[in-house]
């Protein structure tokens, strides 16, 4: 990364170092101007960064681990390409909007992850297999577990820079690693490549693939496998592709049954919502309570509406920036959504104009007359959420097409249908928010059980 | 055996004929009743001016209306002007691809034939292509031009043709009906036949689309043989990025010819790369007066200044043929043309964009 005046570049990274191509994309801040210039490559760059990976080997694994390690280090107090930490959160916060909390709370998450990075991915391993066929559980017979490929690709999200943490693991496991980054949000992608370069991982080892639209396909098609961050339609594209892991939107919901005081888990529905900026898969979409909900969307909105309106960049800000037109494109789009709903916040819309060209996106709190109500499935990238009647006649299908449910509830029964229910990817019990998550917890199911098999060897 | 005294129109293509009298000269033949086409005779007849009085100059095309989809179910021999008599000697009906609808169809007499083919061979000399060398041409075949007129290229400079089979169509369909996976199965099939000459026989120019080049860049072993027996690659086609010549010609295939052609079955004809030391710059310019391109707003269809972009007009008149104001698929950048040549060149060639609606889409990422 070198600025020349005060345009930042963002040089692709591929297996000959930094490549500065001739089709640049200019990444405007929120207010418009430009930012910086990203390399976007042609599909022929793809296609050969991808054979350059395939053909390197893996680092050994103590030097992955402290490569990772490292890498974690500086990208969350070091200076990276020119960047230090702050210049880095600045720069994330102008050009996505994303306000300073969430860069915050990625690089605590960074830290975290990073130091612990091989425990994780041993928490996924299967009880049955072991980590090298030199183990001598080998000798009567037992499962390796191995990479089903050599090449990860991933297209990267731009709502949050703590998703980037997530594909690191391949990392670990020796995958060679290809990011896509969103022109959202393509600062934290090049920090990651330029941290894991500097750390010791090779240019034909880790690549960091700006392109557009078009291009974007040949990423994934040039890996063995490819994680891919998208909306529905995204879901649909390769869900029928044993190669690709589309992560969809999260939906994520709270439940709160008859049995559980909804006031003393108050706070934690709050931050649900509102932590990271509420732009993240897992704050909460939807809000189920058992009994009359209007109780607790009237606290909710009393408790969100003092959330401060600010630039994105100001160290207390904690909801999301947008330029206005953008701004006023999704609330347009909310009343449209919300109308037949009851409001509590937000009703008459949530741009609140900073009057530089950018608006902050206010929370929304609206009350639905049904568990099935469509709305509930509606997530919006800032503190959006609906609350809806629950009952035990409602049963679960409301609750599914969900990353994470937290359940306050006294009943055993509902939490084994829960638990059972394919379509809750995670379930919390009790007063957990929906966004928390540690090392070694899977997220959306182990990643590794989709980068790893286990084979048969014998001695 | 032509059989009018305008000789204007048989003017080698780098002679430059005065526009003026080349223009009038083809009004006379493709409206007077004993040289004019069918088509073209029954077609003046509702035009609301006289082409033999109005149309003067290279300008003046623009007052025809845009009659490529007239093209698509009209009787073919009622394309071919009768001035060539009982037995014209027609090269062949050659189609479009089919991207926008059913296909159309145009005829190329064997005299426009061999004038574009001595141009474009001309062309080939001045980028520095080798002749006496054999041709491997991954072009589309069929009804289309390419197939037909690339072989013969070969022959024509003293080598042998070999070609493989291209049917763009159903690559079309296969992309367009979502079967992408399909599509590159397709390309695979053809880059598997292509290896096969590759491997076994002397091969000094490969002729060949954008996409199936990249493809071929990105196999190791082909590359390796295109990099040790070919001298020249041609690719034809539209479009192909800057960064992406760039990359072939300084990674993939350093020190081998890399030559742009932009030509298509409607222009019936390929114009190559403007000769440039500058690797950036891709610079096509038209075989004036035959061939006329003119960049022009989408809606207005006026004129777009130089260093804009529009959407192309391409102008075909000659002996064989006359299809004015043709409105292309492709945007380019206007460019001013070499000197003497009429109208404008065309920079950066691409199809024309579509541009995505309004829609919030739902989610976070």
């Amino acid at each position: 990364m070198s600025g020349t005046s005060d345009i930042v570049r963002l040089d692709a990274l591929g297996p000959g170092g930094a490549y500065r191509s001739r089709n640049i994309q200019t990444v405007n801040d929120i207010r418009g101007e430009p930012f910086a210039e990203l390399s976007l490559v042609p599909p022929l760059f793809v296609a050969r960064t991808m054979s350059a990976l395939r053909k390197a080997d893996p680092l050994t694994l103590e030097q992955r681990l402290d490569a990772v390690a490292r890498a974690g280090r500086a990208f969350a107090t070091g200076t990276v390409g020119g960047l230090s930490a702050e210049d880095y959160q600045h720069a994330v916060c102008r050009v996505s909007g994303l306000p300073w909390v969430t860069t915050e709370k990625a690089i605590e998450h960074t830290l975290r992850y990073t130091e612990r990075a091989y425990l994780s991915s041993q928490q996924a391993r299967p009880a049955g297999a072991v980590n090298d066929w030199r183990h001598p559980r080998t000798r009567n017979g037992s499962g390796v577990w191995v990479r089903r490929g050599e090449v990860f690709a991933v297209h990267a999200p731009g709502n949050t820079p703590s998703a980037h943490t997530l594909w690191l693991q391949s990392l670990v496991l020796g995958y060679r690693v290809a990011v896509r980054p969103s022109s959202r949000e393509p600062f934290s992608p090049h920090r990651w490549i330029t941290a894991l370069r500097d750390a010791g991982f090779g240019a034909d080892q880790v690549a960091l693939l700006p392109t557009d639209h078009a291009t974007a396909d040949e990423v994934v098609r040039g890996a063995d496998l490819a994680m891919v961050y998208g909306d529905d339609e995204v879901v649909r594209k390769y869900s029928s592709m044993a190669t690709v892991l589309p992560q969809g939107p999260g939906r994520s919901k709270f439940l709160i049954t008859k049995d559980a005081d909804w006031t003393s888990h108050l706070d934690t529905v709050v931050s649900s919502v509102s932590a990271h900026g509420g732009a993240a898969c897992v704050n909460t979409t939807a809000v189920f309570v058992e009994g009359d909900p209007a109780p607790l969307a009237r606290a909710l909105a009393e408790r969100l509406s003092v959330l401060p309106s600010l630039p994105p960049q100001d160290p207390k800000a904690v909801l999301p920036v947008q330029p206005l037109d953008s701004a006023r494109r999704i609330e347009r789009h909310l009343l449209a959504t919300a109308a037949g709903t009851t409001p509590w916040l937000g009703g008459d819309g949530i741009v609140d104009d900073l009057g530089d060209g950018t608006a902050v996106l206010r929370p929304a709190v609206h009350q639905v007359s049904r568990p099935d109500a469509p709305q509930t499935g509606v997530e919006l990238p800032f503190p959006c959420v609906w609350v809806a009647p629950w009952s035990p006649e409602a049963g679960v299908g409301p609750l599914k097409d969900t990353v994470v449910l937290t359940a306050v509830t006294d009943d055993e029964t509902l939490v084994d249908r829960l638990v059972n229910e394919p379509g809750i990817a995670n379930l919390y019990l009790g007063d957990h928010p929906t966004h928390w998550l540690a090392p070694g917890v899977p997220h959306d199911d182990y990643l590794e059980s989709f980068l790893m098999r286990t084979k048969a060897c014998v001695r | 055996m032509v059989d009018d005294l305008d000789t204007v129109l048989d003017t080698p293509i780098g002679d430059s004929p005065d526009p003026g009298e080349f223009i009038r000269a083809a009004m006379r033949w493709h409206f007077a009743p004993g040289t004019g086409s069918p088509f073209w005779l029954a077609r003046a007849r509702t035009l609301d001016f006289d082409p033999l009085t109005d149309v003067k100059t290279v300008d003046d095309l623009a007052l025809f209306p845009n009659v490529c989809d007239e093209l698509r179910d009209v009787r073919a021999e009622d394309l071919v002007p009768r001035g060539y008599g009982e037995n014209p000697d027609v090269c062949g009906f050659f189609e479009s691809g089919g991207t926008t609808g059913r296909p159309k169809r145009v005829v190329v007499l064997r005299d426009w034939f061999v004038r574009s083919q001595e141009w474009i061979s001309r062309s080939l000399d001045a980028h520095g292509v080798p002749r006496g060398v054999n041709w491997l041409t991954l072009l589309p075949s069929g009804p289309h031009m390419a197939g037909y007129a690339y072989p013969q290229l070969a022959r024509d400079r003293g080598g042998h043709g070999f070609s493989i089979d291209m049917d763009p169509r159903w690559a079309k369909r296969l992309v367009s009906s979502g079967r992408a996976e399909d599509a590159r199965a397709y390309a695979d099939h053809l880059l598997g036949q292509a290896r096969y000459l590759l491997r076994s026989q002397d091969v000094g120019l490969l002729a060949i689309t954008p996409p199936v080049l990249e493809r071929l860049a990105a196999d190791d072993e082909l590359t390796d043989l295109v990099r040790k027996k070919v001298k020249a690659i041609i690719w034809v086609g539209t479009h192909m990025d800057a960064s992406t010549r760039d990359l072939l010609g300084s990674e993939v295939f350093p020190g081998l010819a890399l030559i742009g052609f932009f030509g298509s079955t409607m222009m019936m004809h390929s114009c190559s790369q403007r000769v440039t030391e500058d690797a950036g710059e891709l610079v096509f310019d038209p075989p004036s007066p035959y061939i006329t391109f003119r960049v022009v707003a989408p809606d207005s269809r006026k004129q777009v200044d130089h260093g804009a972009r529009g959407q192309v007009v391409v102008s075909h008149v000659s002996r064989s043929f006359l299809l004015p104001n043709n409105l292309d698929r492709d945007e380019a950048t206007r460019v001013p043309g070499l000197p003497g040549q009429v109208g404008d060149s065309l920079a950066d060639v691409t199809p024309v964009q579509v541009f995505d609606g309004e829609a919030v889409i739902e989610g976070v990422y």
